[in-house]
């Protein structure tokens, strides 16, 4: 059972990933900058799933990299793009409607539930 | 240090050689990042167990599907396999029957000779079936497997006969298979079977029918019934028919149901084999005279 629920939690939390990374990348972040950055909020992403999901951002153009090389070493920053911030906006947006929505279901849920 | 080189080599190896540099660096990046300052190899492990298994991090940074064929062609290709594999393996079985048909010279004792053809043949068909059914499996496999790999429509919905998006429009070509139309495998297999030992028994009739005798403790075709030359002289009408035959079971396997299109063709190839039947049966040289003065 409890198998089955972490992976239905994973699956459940997957799609809000790219709302979540596009949210924290106005100002630029590095990889392990952006992971601390989300665990400060509690958002626990599992690294192997971070790193390349900002690749697939950066293909879909919705971010867009630089590499870094002034420092020690060098780091690849990304940052969220005109087009990704439209995207970001339309996102939010659905995920405010979707959690109202949600919530209602949910408290039907208890209403309905039989004494 | 040498632990994370050869992640990073892990990784990347499973990647598009374009890619690799850009990502090896920002991963090894990454994992300084993460580490201490004078970090022990205990951390460095740490550190490694989080990013996880090379082969699954390689797989979410590839666009490439990690599956040889996906859900896009998978029933395609289930149901084409399911079509050709049978048809394969039935060509295969009647090719290496006609192949092997003459192995039987007439010259053994003729229970051990039949016996010994039986196996000879049983063994080349069950063989050139396997072979021939993992043949066409391997190629069906390929071509789908590389259509996978070169379809850039990023839909994984299976696709329809007709290639394009499924609309209920779609059922009206498909027919409604009722109990009552049902076509068996029995009844398919029966036909097969029949025509296989049709085949063996008419291009061996000289040899194998007649009347037997016990000669020095071995049992000996004394007079055949039929003249085969009279038989071979037939051979072609006799292999249309066959043909035509062979061909009625690879339409009745494909449709699986009776339709009336089905049912004229059934009619065509029992008129075809009844002529053929009626010219062979109608030469007075075809039952070997020898036995009528018997």
């Amino acid at each position: 059972m409890e198998k089955l629920l972490s992976s239905l939690i994973t699956e459940l939390r997957r799609g809000t990933l790219t709302l979540a990374v596009l949210s924290q990348l106005r100002t630029p972040q590095y990889g392990y900058s952006l992971v601390q950055l989300l665990e400060k909020s509690s958002v626990f992403i599992e690294q192997s799933t971070l790193y390349p999901l900002l690749r697939r951002l950066e293909k879909q153009e919705l971010v867009e990299s630089s590499w870094d090389t002034s420092e020690s070493r060098p780091r690849k920053y990304y940052v969220v793009s005109e087009y990704g911030i439209e995207i970001l906006e339309q996102l939010k947006a659905e995920w405010e409607k979707s959690t109202k929505e949600l919530e209602n279901l949910l408290k039907g849920d208890v209403e309905n539930e039989p004494d | 240090m040498n632990l994370i080189d050869i992640y990073i080599q892990e990784v990347t190896r499973r990647l598009p050689k374009k890619s690799r540099d850009d990502i090896a660096l920002e991963l090894r990046s990454t994992i300084e990042d993460m580490l201490p300052e004078n970090y022990a190899e205990k951390e460095v492990k740490e550190v490694l167990k989080n990013l996880g298994n090379p082969a699954s991090l390689a797989s979410e940074y590839s666009d490439r599907p990690m599956y040889l064929i996906g859900p896009r062609y998978f029933d395609t290709y289930m149901t084409l396999l399911k079509i050709v594999l049978p048809i394969v393996a039935i060509l295969a079985f009647f090719v290496i029957i006609m192949e092997n048909i003459n192995t039987y010279s007439g010259e053994e004792d003729i229970v051990n000779g039949i016996i010994n053809v039986i196996i000879l043949i049983l063994g080349h068909v069950i063989w050139g079936m396997i072979s021939a059914a993992m043949e066409t499996f391997f190629w069906i496999t390929l071509v789908f497997a590389i259509l996978e790999r070169k379809d850039s429509s990023r839909s994984k919905s299976p696709l329809t006969p007709s290639w394009t998006e499924w609309t209920p429009d779609d059922l009206k070509s498909i027919p409604l298979i009722t109990k009552e139309k049902k076509i068996s495998t029995g009844d398919i297999f029966g036909s097969l079977l029949w025509i296989a030992i049709f085949i063996s028994v008419y291009f061996n009739a000289g040899h194998l029918l007649g009347v037997y005798e016990k000669v020095q403790g071995k049992i000996e075709l004394i007079t055949p019934t039929f003249n085969q030359e009279v038989l071979h002289s037939y051979w072609l009408i006799v292999i249309v028919a066959l043909i035509i035959e062979i061909a009625f079971v690879f339409y009745k396997l494909i449709l699986r149901q009776w339709t009336s299109k089905l049912a004229i063709m059934n009619t065509v190839r029992n008129i075809v084999s009844t002529l053929v039947f009626i010219i062979v049966i109608s030469n007075d040289q075809l039952i070997n005279e020898n036995i009528i003065s018997i």
